[in-house]
């Protein structure tokens, strides 16, 4: 009966312990709005790269700015990963337009046929 | 003693007065002096303007000729406006230019590109 | 005079006759014709426009002296060139090329079982493969070889595929560029279609395309290195280069040349890399094959 108590106290005890450690955890990831400011940009500027990469004019500074983003992001350095994401987004979006702008061939004037 | 110092307070005024102006001026030519050696700076380096790899310019080092000298850019550009245009996209003007649209493509800063303007236009 | 001469003459004289007609026809005429030229230019038509275009630029270069690359037309490199040339940097590949291509698979069998006419094949690369409906090039060729006797492909851009190819390209020397466009398959023209498209597309964020620095530019220093012609540049592969301090495959050059722009390189070996390979060698027909090579 005691014991039976006791163990019933105890697992309580856990529960509460690990669920708000749980909560804590993901509070700390899903609340604070600058990290996901921040996370946003980041796969938003992934997406620019990848339709840039579609059109076979991808920059090779757009990845590397990305990787630079999400290492500011792990370091908790929010402003720095959002403004290097904002960047390689726009650079994605650059990078597009100068080859979807190019999908007819035009011939240079400095080359005579 | 009394004459004297009457005298003295309006000269001192004028002296107030003509510092004034000057003092204004001086700093404007520091920062354009500073702005035209930061601009020098951004031009030679190689990761930024890097302009040395298809221009001979005044004091630069092993010099491309993919593109004209950089010189008399004053009388070449009496519209600095336009100076400024050249270097942030010459492919607006000519589609087939060899010349890196430094900033359409972001190479460089808005302000950056102002600061190459600033040194460009003193060669 | 060579054969190859009297044709270009022929086809120079085609082209003026066809011109003074053409002025007649009028000028509204005139400009849609020449745009549509221009469009629909044959491989031909285009080797042609390379040739006239760098006959311009350098009138006392011969032909044959294109598939030494900027050599031909830099002085001061050559003489350091013809230095190098003397006590050749490549010259171990070859050896090491050759013991690979004579030591047999585990199976037993050697590269001469896939290759019959071996080692100098060079200049039967690139081709369009009909059955496998894609370009071939000798190093992908290599790898098939090896595949199909139970050995790993090798890597594409260095190690040990640059000796090999370095021993074949040396048993290829003197023989003659001599790309084929296969008409009976409609295909072989959109892969060379598609290597000239990928020639003249602006790439990279300092918006560069191979012919702006090759064919506009040619002959111009970036700095202190002078920009070669296309025509020749796929004669003598693979290269030592000082720069790499090692020999390299063509692929390898691309994938430099592309990043030097900050564009993102394609795959050695794959498909827009031969079908660049297809287009870039055709307009070196007639050149000789002179692998491997050094280059700064
Ligand atoms: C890849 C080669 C290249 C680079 C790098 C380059 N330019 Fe140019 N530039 C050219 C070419 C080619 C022209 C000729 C006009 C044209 O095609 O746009 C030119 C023209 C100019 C002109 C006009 C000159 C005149 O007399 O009309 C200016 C000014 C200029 N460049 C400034 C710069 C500056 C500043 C930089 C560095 C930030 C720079 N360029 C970097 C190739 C280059
Ligand atoms: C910014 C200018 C530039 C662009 C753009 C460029 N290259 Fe180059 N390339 C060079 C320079 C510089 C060299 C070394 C000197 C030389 O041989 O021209 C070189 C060398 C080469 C060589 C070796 C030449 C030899 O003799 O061994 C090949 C092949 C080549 N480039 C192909 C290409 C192709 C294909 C592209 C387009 C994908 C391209 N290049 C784009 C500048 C450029």
């Amino acid at each position: 009966m005691r014991t039976k108590r006791l163990l019933s106290v105890l697992l309580l005890a856990v529960t509460f312990v690990a669920g708000t450690g749980v909560t804590l955890a993901a509070d700390a990831k899903a609340e604070n709005p600058k990290a996901v400011k921040a996370q946003m940009e980041i796969d938003k500027a992934d997406k620019a790269r990848k339709k840039a990469a579609s059109v076979e004019s991808e920059w090779t500074t757009t990845g590397k700015l990305i990787k630079k983003a999400q290492a500011a992001l792990k370091k908790g350095d929010y402003d720095t990963a959002t403004r290097l994401a904002k960047q390689a987004g726009e650079q994605g979006e650059i990078a597009y337009e100068q080859g979807a702008s190019q999908k007819e061939l035009r011939m240079p004037s400095y080359l005579k046929y | 003693m009394t004459k004297k110092s009457t005298r003295l307070v309006p000269m001192a005024g004028m002296v107030i007065l003509l510092a004034g102006p000057l003092q204004v001026a001086t700093v404007a030519a520091a920062e354009g002096a500073s702005a035209v050696a930061e601009g020098k700076a951004i031009s030679f380096k190689r990761s930024k303007g890097n302009c040395l790899a298809c221009h001979m310019i005044e004091g630069g080092e092993s010099p491309g000729n993919v593109g004209p000298p950089l010189i008399a850019m004053k009388a070449r550009y009496p519209d600095k406006a336009k100076l400024r245009a050249q270097i942030f996209d010459a492919t607006a003007f000519n589609p087939d230019s060899a010349m890196v649209p430094f900033g359409k493509h972001r190479i460089l800063t808005e302000d950056e590109i102002d600061k190459v303007t600033e040194y460009i236009w003193t060669l | 005079m060579p054969a190859s001469q009297v044709i270009e003459r022929i086809c120079l004289e085609k082209r003026h006759i066809m011109k003074k007609t053409l002025i007649k026809m009028g000028a509204l005429f005139l400009a849609g014709g020449v745009a549509l030229a221009a469009q629909a230019a044959t491989p031909e038509e285009d080797r042609t426009a390379f040739t006239n275009h760098y006959k311009f630029r350098f009138p006392d270069v011969p032909m044959e002296e294109y598939p030494n690359g900027a050599y031909a037309i830099d002085k001061i490199g050559r003489e350091n060139w013809e230095a190098i040339e003397e006590f050749p940097p490549y010259e171990p590949f070859i050896d090491e090329g050759q013991e690979m291509w004579e030591t047999p698979f585990a199976n037993g069998k050697t590269y001469k079982d896939c290759f019959s006419d071996g080692p100098g094949i060079k200049s039967q690369y690139p081709r369009w493969d009909k059955k496998q409906g894609m370009v071939i090039t000798m190093a992908l060729a290599i790898n098939q070889c090896r595949e199909a006797n139970g050995e790993k492909a090798l890597k594409y851009k260095k190690g040990p595929i640059v000796p090999l190819m370095s021993y074949m390209a040396f048993e290829s020397r003197g023989q003659i560029t001599n790309v084929v466009i296969p008409e009976d398959d409609p295909r072989a023209m959109a892969a060379y279609e598609s290597g000239k498209k990928f020639y003249f597309t602006r790439r990279g964020q300092l918006n560069f395309s191979c012919a702006t620095c090759h064919v506009q530019n040619t002959g111009l220093k970036v700095r202190t290195e002078v920009l070669s012609p296309s025509l020749g540049h796929t004669t003598h592969w693979p290269v030592y280069r000082s720069k790499w301090g090692t020999a390299g495959t063509l692929h390898r050059r691309f994938t430099g040349c592309n990043r030097n722009i900050r564009a993102k390189p394609m795959k050695a070996q794959g498909e827009q890399y031969r079908n660049l390979e297809y287009f870039l060698t055709y307009l070196s027909n007639g050149l000789t094959l002179n692998g491997p090579g050094a280059r700064k």
